[in-house]
């Protein structure tokens, strides 16, 4: 496996070329819901090991976006997406790319909390029981690792066998992180991941997501353009399945250069 | 604020028919299980369940006709459950989409509403005909059949009302539908698939027609599978048409614990399901 990001020339709509090592290259993406395209000529590369966040007005393609990422959108047989996405050199749209080491290089965190219906230790458990044949002590590391990094740790260490649905909306969105992470992904996808929790359980996920950053590429969706300022580097504003603008997160909210972004960010529509 | 007394009125009016039909309902109930009890009560002693069916004019029980009915219902159970849970799986699972899955779901309603006598009929046809005597096996082979389109309804419903989302975050870990369906759908719908198959147990203790063409019945202990075997319903409906009253009050005693069994398993259900909920 090719780890180190190739270098990429990012070019996207009227901004200015960056120079950064990309881990998601997105080239001419489109996506369609049976006919209605969801997703127009979508071109940009995400810079690894950074925060990316995507904004924009509801029904903008935001998640579609992230759902296109792993491929996850293929459970629907009336969706499809047309173009390359390519993660180290190779367009993981491909047919023959296999699903289940794309999903494992990609893990993704839903809006609501999606904690399965069995203890905290075999949710975080879950995939690593699949891909690694482990000892149960090495499990225990490995769970114990990944709900450090989660932030989680600390809260439940002395309950690892109680159910995962016993646990707060904004334990269980860190657990879902923690069991995404425990698989060791290079990239994490958030989509909408904090919208469901209260401002505390964001504020804790939102510090969590700057931990995370040296060690993933993150790409969140977010409907709240303050999430998006304190925990980006990078910001794409959509509308209507097109990428307007994307550029470095300061620039995008103290200096657009579309007036579409200047007016969501303002405030005008969304 | 004052409630209109338009709205009073009504309020009253609906509580009261609510009431009035809860009430209509359990009136009945008490009143069958009232009657098979004063009616059996004389056969309602321990004998009941240590003795045979006795010859007309003897005292006996109706143990070959309890081991009976407890064997075919779990031969029945262990035949059509899995299958019905296998095919349910499908149909929400993986043929979701499909048009197979739409035929098959359409041809298990169907099934789901099919006469138990003509399901009787057709295992007679092809199993006891071909073997040429009635058997315990038979009646297993028939109340599964009649179990099969319960289990499969009632476990696809099961399965369609775990959030689409727990399959998506089950396979954006990168699992195959396989391991997704077993270790976080079946977790998920549990206690409800558990319903549906206690609920079908229910259905299938108390069937009559179909055991008439395949089990028959048996006046002596038998445990072979494959000669006659006696069951419950079918004795009731032997003895309550004979002109013995031992014979009556055994048919009594016998639909009072007939009743007094799926009423428990119908509040089984209803404690599984409020555990279900609970979670």
């Amino acid at each position: 496996m090719n780890d180190s990001a190739v270098e990429v020339r990012i070019e996207t709509p009227k901004r200015a070329v960056v120079d950064t090592p990309v881990k998601i290259d997105l080239r001419n993406v489109d996506f369609y819901y049976g006919s209605a395209p969801a997703l127009r000529n979508v071109t940009f590369g995400v810079p690894a090991n950074s925060v990316t966040a995507v904004i924009g007005p509801s029904g903008c393609g935001k998640s579609t976006l992230l759902r296109t990422i792993n491929r996850i959108y293929e459970l629907y047989p009336e969706q499809r997406a047309e173009g390359e996405i390519v993660i180290d050199g190779r367009n993981v749209l491909e047919s023959r790319y296999p699903l289940s080491d794309l999903r494992r290089r990609v893990g993704m965190v839903f809006q609501k909390p999606t904690p399965f219906a069995s203890s905290i230790r075999s949710n975080v458990a879950f995939g690593l029981s699949y891909y690694e044949r482990l000892s149960k002590s090495e499990v225990d590391d490995r769970v114990e690792d990944a709900l450090r990094q989660a932030a989680l740790w600390d809260e439940v260490k002395d309950k690892l066998q109680h159910s995962a649905l016993s646990l707060s909306g904004g334990q269980q969105q860190r657990l879902c992180i923690a069991r995404t992470i425990a698989v060791k992904p290079e990239i994490v996808l958030l989509d909408e991941a904090t919208s469901a929790l209260d401002p505390i359980s964001t504020a804790k996920i939102e510090e969590l997501i700057q931990e995370l950053r040296e060690r993933y590429t993150i790409l969140i969706v977010t409907h709240n353009m303050q999430q998006a300022a304190r925990v980006s580097q990078r910001t794409g504003f959509f509308h209507l399945g097109e990428l307007i603008e994307f550029g470095p997160t300061s620039e995008i909210f103290t200096n657009p250069r579309e007036q579409r972004t200047r007016d969501y960010i303002t405030g005008r529509y969304g | 604020m004052a409630i209109p007394a338009r709205r009073r009125v009504a309020d009253v009016l609906a509580f009261a028919f609510a009431s009035f039909a809860t009430l209509f309902g359990l009136f009945w109930l008490a009143w069958i299980l009232w009657t098979t009890f004063v009616q059996g009560a004389a056969a309602l002693t321990p004998t009941l369940f240590t003795q045979m069916t006795p010859p007309p004019g003897a005292s006996g029980g109706l143990l070959n006709a309890f081991y009976g009915s407890a064997v075919m219902i779990l031969l029945g159970l262990l035949i059509g459950a899995p299958l019905g849970v296998a095919a349910g799986t499908y149909l929400a699972e993986h043929g979701r989409y499909s048009r197979v899955a739409a035929i098959v779901s359409f041809v298990n309603d169907i099934l789901l509403s099919a006469p138990s006598i003509v399901i009787g009929l057709f295992v007679y046809e092809i199993v006891v005909r071909t073997q040429g005597h009635f058997s315990g096996f038979a009646g297993a082979i028939a109340l599964a059949i009649i179990l099969l389109p319960i289990v499969v309804r009632t476990t696809e419903e099961a399965l369609r009302l775990v959030p689409d989302q727990m399959r998506e975050a089950g396979f954006s870990l990168g699992l195959p539908r396989w391991r997704v369906t077993s270790r976080i759908i079946y977790k998920a719908a549990l206690s409800a698939i558990l319903t549906g198959i206690l609920l079908g147990a229910a259905r299938i203790a108390g069937e009559t027609a179909p055991l008439l063409f395949t089990a028959l019945n048996n006046q002596f202990w038998s445990a072979n599978l494959n000669a006659a075997l006696a069951n419950v319903p079918v004795v009731i409906f032997q003895y309550a048409m004979s002109p013995y009253d031992e014979w009556h009050t055994l048919a009594w005693a016998g639909a009072f614990v007939l009743t007094i069994f799926v009423l428990g398993l119908n509040l089984l259900v209803r404690l599984l399901a409020r555990r279900g909920m609970r979670k």
